[in-house]
């Protein structure tokens, strides 16, 4: 660990961040910030606000699916037993789900949108979610009867060395334009999945893995999501030395300047994006978006200082979350939409809407 | 002024000319919509012995294919597993995976491979010029480009009809390769077999019939592709709302719990195509333990890939309904299996 406490600098504001003394490609990697307000710290009774209505819709949460789940009836628990066994058994253990994996992805896309400092990253669009996908599929080739825990640790080497490739090729690119560093995410997960498909389709396996890769939290039950909160304490672990990615942030030789050891930093950033991303998928399967827009509604809120924008990113991740799965769950009732499907399309509408918002300010 | 009185004759006129030539597409392109038919004619000239054909019709139209088919390329599991019960041998198949009853297919040498049965080789087709092509199910949608090369016989089920197509379908094979003694017992003791567990199903409560497939679940209920179980075998439905579709409902162990069926059958399509499945894995939870299925031991785990991958065969069918005889027939248990 550095010797020097990343509190002690007074920090500048990232979306202002160094210019001419940063290493030149270095410094054109960085991406436009899209534009920010209030970025001088968001007041606290709004996040206030943030969290209850997270809390809201979890309550919602708890009392939507097939079984028939109401205040009254759980309490008056004697007479209604099937209900308050619903609630433990499936409906507690899937909003906690949904919490957890909203929470842990939404902060992992925004560490990984300050390793890569650029905004239009996140796991799904940086070859972590594909090659993660690729572990899995080898487990399931190679050592079916493997325990889930074994399968995660698995996809998470897997994740790992996809998204190190990721941040290697972006260090050995000239990054001209800010849009070059999504579209080397897109390629190199798109040659992962090919990798994948083409396994899949060799073995027959295309269509699980079309099952097994779309987010969806109906197998969630008591016993079967507990996984998820490694990736809660993951995100901890960044809430703590948030401090620390916000330098990063800032380039390799200001973080250096700072006494800090930037290689340090990019590890222990890559290896909470990556287990956080693993664990998901391998629980939950593949919840797209969530790591883009989150942090991006964030850093209009809050800016750039991970510290600050991290207990946001998290809050709002996981109401965004619970709110598409609550929409899969009601649209068809008492069949579900998964939650990835949900996700893709509110994901890709509020992205498109961030785009077309930061075009009219700049026009 | 003047211009006013111009301009809207000229709009008219333009208008008049775009909705003629609209109409003249659309009409010219009516009548060849039913497209299969002229192609199989083209493929029938291709046919070896000009004049020794029979018309067949077939899933999507009609095909003239010659009296004994000698050369025989099979794009379809269900097909295949008719075939071989009829006593017919072929020439070539597809796909790589040939469960239970057709494990002999595997050996390549034998039977050479043409593809897969989602995608046909076609300049192996076309260099061996088989005398007949058979597709159906998963292959049914490369009729059209093989039926062009080749003459190609389409043997695809009506879920909403499923056993009167499997019976058609055997009839026509059949036809085709004079096999209409074989035929016709098959499809009586078929036929015999289903009234027999007709008789014992509607009395013992009702089924819902899952697909499990890389730990998510799906229900499928009446007219759907697994609907036989409803529709002939007699099991009356325990969520008779479910809609027929390809590939089912998405739910989860709550919906299980809440249609409380006192029969669930489920299908394993990760096991049907030879990979470890997790079926009992998933099903093994707190909820399904409350129903009435799991706690009598009647969950029934159908044998995956003749239920899954061949469907719609003649022995196929009979062997789905041979191991639901064989759970109906068995006492109750107390436990799961």
């Amino acid at each position: 660990m550095s010797t020097r406490s990343p509190d002690s600098p007074p920090l500048p504001e990232p979306g202002f961040a160094p210019r001419a003394s940063v290493a030149s490609h270095e410094a054109s990697a960085r991406s436009e910030p899209l534009p920010m307000s209030g970025a001088k710290g968001a007041p606290l009774p709004l996040l206030a606000v943030a969290v209850l209505g997270v809390l809201v819709l979890a309550g919602i949460s708890l009392l939507i699916g097939v079984s028939h789940v109401s205040w009254e009836a759980l309490l008056a628990p004697s007479e209604n037993q099937r209900a308050v066994q619903v609630l433990v058994i499936s409906r507690v253990p899937r909003t906690l789900a949904l919490l957890l994996a909203g929470m842990s992805l939404a902060v992992a896309g925004l560490i990984m949108q300050m390793l890569a400092r650029n905004r239009f990253v996140e796991p799904f669009t940086a070859g972590t979610a594909e090659s993660a996908s690729l572990g899995l599929l080898a487990v399931t080739l190679l050592a079916p009867g493997l325990p889930i825990l074994a399968r995660t640790a698995v996809a998470a080497c897997f994740a790992m060395a996809g998204t190190a490739l990721f941040l290697f090729i972006l260090r050995r690119i000239p990054l001209r334009s800010a849009l070059v560093v999504p579209v080397v995410g897109l390629v190199l997960g798109a040659i992962f999945d090919a990798a994948t498909t083409f396994f899949a389709y060799r073995f027959s396996l295309l269509q699980s893995l079309m099952a097994w890769t779309t987010g969806d939290f109906s197998s969630v039950l008591r016993g079967r999501y507990e996984l998820l909160w490694g990736a809660f304490v993951l995100t901890v672990i960044a809430y703590v030395v948030a401090d620390r990615f916000t330098v990063a942030g800032m380039g390799e030789a200001f973080t250096t300047n700072l006494g800090l050891s930037h290689p340090r930093i990019m590890a222990l950033g890559l290896a909470i994006v990556a287990m956080v991303t693993a664990v998901v998928v391998a629980t939950v399967g593949m919840i797209p978006f969530i790591g883009l827009v989150v942090p991006n509604v964030v850093s209009l809120i809050v800016g750039d200082n991970a510290r600050r924008s991290i207990p946001w990113v998290a809050v709002l991740g996981a109401g965004f979350v619970l709110l598409c799965d609550i929409v899969g769950r009601v649209v068809r009732q008492p069949y579900e939409i998964p939650v990835g499907t949900v996700a893709g399309v509110v994901g890709s509408l509020l992205f498109l809407h961030l785009l077309l918002r930061r075009d009219d300010r700049v026009g | 002024m003047s211009t006013t009185p111009r301009r809207f004759p000229t709009l008219l006129v333009a208008l008049i000319g775009v909705a003629v030539i609209a109409l003249a597409v659309f009409f010219a392109r009516g009548p060849r919509a039913p497209a299969p038919d002229p192609v199989p004619s083209e493929g029938a000239a291709a046919a070896p012995a000009p004049g020794a054909g029979r018309t067949i019709a077939h899933a999507q139209g009609s095909t003239v294919v010659a009296e004994h088919p000698k050369q025989v390329v099979v794009f379809d599991l269900a097909a295949l597993d008719t075939l071989d019960a009829l006593g017919v041998d072929v020439q070539g198949v597809a796909g790589e995976y040939f469960p239970g009853q057709l494990a002999k297919y595997a050996d390549a040498k034998k039977y050479p491979r043409y593809g897969t049965l989602f995608e046909p080789d076609y300049e192996a087709l076309h260099a061996a010029r088989p005398d007949l092509v058979i597709t159906g199910g998963r292959s049914s949608a490369r009729y059209t480009k093989l039926a062009a090369m080749v003459p190609t016989i389409d043997q695809t089920t009506d879920d909403a009809h499923f056993v009167d197509t499997v019976v058609g379908n055997t009839q026509r094979l059949a036809t085709v390769f004079g096999k209409e003694e074989q035929a016709r017992t098959l499809v009586e003791a078929l036929k015999q077999s289903i009234a027999t567990l007709k008789g014992t199903t509607a009395s013992r409560g009702k089924g819902l019939i899952v697909l499990t497939s890389g730990g998510r679940m799906s229900a499928y209920g009446p007219g759907s592709r697994f609907g036989v179980l409803h529709d002939t075998f007699g099991i009356p439905p325990a969520a008779p709302s479910l809609k027929a579709s390809l590939h089912g409902e998405a739910v989860g162990s709550e919906f299980i719990l809440e249609t409380n069926p006192d029969w669930l059958f489920v299908i394993d399509r990760d096991a049907a195509i030879g990979e470890g499945g997790g079926a009992q894995r998933l099903l093994d939870n707190e909820l399904v333990h409350q129903t009435t299925a799991w706690k009598q031991g009647q969950v029934v785990y159908l044998e995956p890939a003749n239920t899954y991958l061949i469907g719609g065969g003649i022995q196929s069918l009979r062997r789905l309904m041979e191991q639901i005889s064989d759970v109906y027939a068995k006492p109750r248990q107390p436990s799961a299996p």
